[in-house]
């Protein structure tokens, strides 16, 4: 009889510890916040063209932004955009001031331990730079101890000087860094291969070249609060993203806004094809 | 009038002489510093700048030509206007009514009897006057909360909104120190006569003082608010979309040109120009309709 009680308690204590565990884990605040004021609010890219950047009057547009559109539909929700920067964007999304980010973010070990960043990522860059053929940059290592100018936020701004000694040159805009390239203050600017890509095609860069082979080809994540990445939040973001992939939605959205098709969405898509399709 | 040499006309003697007092010198400049200067310059000040502008792209080297980027700047200038600059005189307006009032306060409380009072009021207004504003607006944009809940309505305070409360600070710690200077200013022979006609010191304060300290406290006011409005690009920096925000925004989406930079940015100084400087030319003027009497 007593140890029957004892194992009845002990069973309720485990019951009532486990799901007090589980409760503890998953409180779903950020969801139920969207849900309970029918709004969601994105933070994307106003300065990062074609993916978040303003048209003419004012509007955000761009691939993530239809990306974001895509989730509050699905939501049944009003969406509101907030512009992010590279540097402030986590914080947002810490501090709760935004439930949603999607901001051409590159998945880092570091940055999944502030952000709960989902998986499958749905877009993957890698870092070149930008070089007057006259400079004759070959290899990585040629840029020792040189300055190369940057935009602040980069991760590989950091990853390019312990790596390869070169000294960066941040600045707050792209603009400001090309200007600087310009006027020689840097021997090159380091930045998105399909940046660099689609500047070096479109005429006005004719002596300059992109010499070096991309490095770090990072996938890009979206990110949803810490707390919510395993919870329901999380685990939606997940089904979104996956969905994307699967069905070429974000193939559509490249071809869409004129960005180079890569490899990368192909391939994916390729990958998770339903076994049932022909 | 009687002719005095040296002073009706041309000296006759190269010993010096004592020359009449030219009241336009006599008053202390530095509280005017920015609106004597910006009054000082010609109306077409903005055009040489411009011309300038004109010259710079003949030395750019690429195919997208200075005409595409002026053309890019038309085809964004009332975005620019209506959303970004419109802003910057929102944001000059709230903090400057905020650091009135605040500071209106904080200099009366600066002349306060009791010595505590007025020892924290003295403190307070050194510390916000002394501070660099952009250290000011960081501290109060990572203080602030983004949003506040009470009960079960959340209102959320959008970052233009701790800018202008950021920017209230250093204004209100130096219209402190103007209604201080301006109540002390006044002869003390006006208190010493309303006691003897049995005001107290409110009334004093408030029916006596207070009235002649407004017309001359209205100039330094509004040197203060030309300072406050060319200080408002300051936001940017903590990504307030205001019009240099904006504009960065711009020239992103205009594909980063660098030719870009020089007519946005010249567009940006053109239309605080065009603002300030009839605010510092009337500043100036009513500075000279005010001086006080010697």
């Amino acid at each position: 009889m007593m140890k029957q009680l004892l194992a009845a308690t002990a069973i309720t204590a485990l019951l009532a510890s486990t799901t007090a565990a589980s409760a503890a884990q998953c409180t779903n605040d950020a969801w139920n916040k969207v849900m309970s004021r029918g709004k969601i609010v994105v933070g994307v890219k106003a300065d990062y063209k074609p993916w978040g950047f303003r048209n003419e009057s004012g509007e955000l547009v761009g691939m993530e932004i239809d990306m974001a559109k895509d989730v509050a539909e699905t939501m049944g929700v009003k969406l509101e955009m907030v512009p992010v920067q590279s540097s402030n964007r986590m914080q947002f999304l810490e501090q709760g001031k935004i439930d949603l980010m999607i901001a051409t973010m590159s998945d880092r070990p570091d940055r999944r331990k502030i952000v709960g960043i989902i998986q499958p990522n749905y877009y993957t860059s890698g870092t070149n730079v930008m070089s007057p053929k006259a400079v004759g940059l070959k290899k990585w290592e040629d840029l020792r101890g040189k300055p190369v100018c940057g935009k602040q936020g980069a991760f590989y701004n950091k990853i390019v000087s312990e790596r390869y000694g070169a000294d960066i040159v941040a600045f707050t805009g792209n603009a400001e860094a090309k200007q600087a390239l310009r006027d020689k203050k840097c021997i090159a600017w380091v930045y998105d291969d399909s940046s660099i890509m689609s500047d070096l095609s479109s005429g006005n860069w004719d002596a300059y070249e992109m010499p070096l082979n991309s490095e770090d080809d990072n996938p890009w994540g979206l990110a949803v609060p810490p707390a919510e990445k395993d919870c329901v939040f999380g685990q939606f973001m997940t089904g979104m993203s996956y969905n994307w992939l699967q069905s070429g939605r974000l193939i559509e959205l490249e071809k869409k806004w004129g960005i180079q098709p890569t490899a990368f969405l192909a391939n994916q898509k390729k990958r998770m094809k339903d076994w049932l399709d022909k | 009038m009687k002719h005095i040499p040296g002073v009706t006309s041309a000296p006759t003697t190269d010993l010096p002489v004592l020359l009449p007092l030219d009241r336009t010198r006599a008053r202390p400049p530095e509280a005017m510093m920015v609106s004597r200067w910006l009054a000082g310059l010609p109306a077409w000040t903005p055009l040489p700048l411009l011309a300038l502008m004109l010259l710079w792209p003949l030395t750019a080297e690429a195919a997208y030509t200075y005409g595409q980027a002026v053309d890019a700047l038309w085809r964004w200038l009332p975005f620019l206007v209506k959303s970004g600059f419109l802003y910057n005189v929102v944001i000059s307006f709230l903090a400057m009514a905020i650091g009135t009032a605040a500071g209106a306060a904080l200099g009366l409380a600066q002349i306060s009897q009791i010595a505590a009072i007025r020892r924290t009021a003295w403190f307070v207004t050194q510390l916000f006057r002394n501070s660099p504003w952009l250290v000011l607006l960081f501290i109060v944009m990572l203080a602030l909360p983004f949003e506040l809940v009470i009960g079960d309505t959340i209102i959320s305070i959008p970052d233009w909104t701790k800018a202008v409360f950021g920017l209230s600070l250093p204004i209100m710690a130096n219209i402190s120190e103007i209604v201080r200077g301006a109540v002390q200013s006044v002869p003390s022979a006006q208190w010493e006569a309303s006691e003897a006609l049995a005001f107290n010191r409110r009334q004093i304060l408030w029916m006596i003082i207070l009235p002649q300290c407004i017309k001359r406290m209205i100039p330094p006011w509004m040197n203060w608010y030309a300072i406050l409005t060319m200080a408002t690009p300051l936001c940017s920096l903590l990504a307030v979309e205001e019009i240099v925000t904006l504009s960065r925004q711009a020239i992103e989406a205009e594909d980063n040109h660098p030719e870009l930079l020089v007519p946005f940015y010249s567009f940006i100084m053109v239309i605080f120009f065009a603002y300030c400087y009839p605010i510092a030319r009337l500043t100036v003027r009513l500075e000279r309709k005010f001086a006080v009497k010697l």
